[in-house]
């Protein structure tokens, strides 16, 4: 059991690391941004196929984690990307 | 062991490109997002090496934080961004770099290889002792009860880093809020996120210190998910950044440390050393250093992604 949850952790991880292509070539920030995004998804998945195959203690508890920051990590990268050059202070940049 | 060895062959092949094209990437958006790829998979690799502690960290800093600090640099970066694309650096400058990044690896990879095995550890006393603090995580009772004295200095080390922010600020924003960080185009989804995923979160952070006394887990990670939440609600417009002068921002900000400092100068006369806990109170006094610890990370985390002042203070 322990081998074939490794197994599919493996195949998961594998699949994933092919949408990090996208990464690399892009071409838009978007595309960059999802790549993540996907990764963080099927980490996950390999996290949790890990903990249940070595029984380690506290992997469901950064697979939350995980899965409570891929969310806010999409809002951040969402400002990143679509906010290009922010307005320096009200009255004015530099000091 | 096959199937464990093709993972974690997999998960070095990864991490290893994401961390070359970390320095590869050409511009800085690319180079973040691949930095924050390459956090998502670092997590696996400590989960793979048995440290889920570190894991946890690596998964709320890495996935949280640091993103949102590496991307607002990237947007204020971006005008000086052309020219520092098109200038080619010098040939010989260039090879001394490499030179010296290759000599830096070799030097870490020779210290690594040339470990004695077993590598020398303390692991052993560590957990022998593990029963006088009360705590069943060794991880926690090395934090906070045999070298109390290092993660005391830790906290204080995130308030010099937040007031090195602020120190940022020109003269007339001194004690007033940083920039907003509402997005421009408000718009109904984030704001249902900025809603919905807080409560859940603060939960989360609340459990994962909990449960950092027995199991993985601590307030520095739980700490880090409640600032998290705290700069969505920002991102979401929901709130703004509060004015750095106000008295309960520097009372929050401050109050883990002092709490903390207040225990370990009450152990002189309590246990006879700094830092000492009287016994059979170790493990009550830990966890409320942990919880005082965490509004204090929290905030200070959320008002170092805002940054430093930038609006003058309301009068």
């Amino acid at each position: 059991m322990t081998e074939f949850l490794l197994a599919v952790g493996a195949f998961v991880l594998a699949t994933v690391a092919l949408g990090l292509i996208r990464v690399l070539r892009g071409p838009a920030d978007a595309d960059r941004m999802m790549a993540p995004q996907l990764l963080g998804t099927g980490g996950i998945a390999a996290l949790l196929l890990l903990g249940a195959a070595t029984g380690m203690p506290g992997a469901i508890d950064v697979a939350l984690t995980l899965t409570l920051l891929a969310a806010f990590a999409s809002v951040a990268f969402v400002k990143g990307a679509s906010e290009p050059a922010e307005p320096e202070p009200d009255e004015g940049g530099g000091g | 062991m096959t199937f464990a060895l093709a993972f974690d062959c997999g998960l070095a092949v990864l991490i290893l490109a994401m961390a070359i094209w970390t320095i590869a990437a050409r511009t800085t958006f690319p180079a973040v997002v691949g930095f924050v790829a390459y956090g998502l998979l670092l997590t696996l690799v400590w989960m793979r090496l048995a440290a889920p502690d570190v894991a946890l960290t690596e998964a709320a800093i890495g996935g949280g934080l640091t993103g949102v600090l590496l991307l607002g640099a990237t947007s204020r970066l971006r005008a000086t961004e052309p020219p520092a694309v098109s200038e080619r650096p010098s040939v010989p400058f260039r090879l001394a770099v490499a030179g010296l990044c290759t000599l830096l690896s070799a030097a870490i990879a020779a210290v690594v290889l040339l470990l004695p095995d077993p590598a020398p550890t303390l692991a052993p006393e560590a957990a022998a002792k593990l029963s006088l603090t009360g705590v069943g995580n060794a991880v926690t009772a090395v934090l906070l009860a045999y070298r109390a004295l290092d993660t005391l200095l830790e906290s204080a080390v995130l308030l010099l880093a937040l007031v090195g922010v602020w120190s940022l600020a020109p003269d007339r924003f001194w004690g007033g809020a940083p920039r907003s960080l509402a997005l421009r185009h408000r718009d109904g989804s984030l704001s249902l996120l900025g809603q919905v995923l807080p409560p859940i979160g603060i939960v989360l952070g609340v459990y994962i210190v909990w449960v950092g006394a027995d199991a993985p887990g601590g307030k520095f990670q739980g700490a880090t998910i409640i600032g998290a939440m705290w700069v969505l609600t920002m991102m979401a417009g929901l709130q703004t950044p509060p004015e750095i002068s106000q008295a309960w921002v520097r009372v929050i900000l401050v109050a883990g440390a002092a709490f903390f400092l207040a225990v370990g100068i009450a152990g002189f006369w309590l246990a006879g050393a700094f830092l000492a806990y009287p016994t059979g109170f170790a493990k009550s006094l830990i966890v409320a250093i942990e919880v005082a610890l965490t509004l204090s990370v929290a905030a200070t985390l959320g008002l170092l992604v805002a940054g430093p002042p930038a609006r003058p203070v309301r009068t």
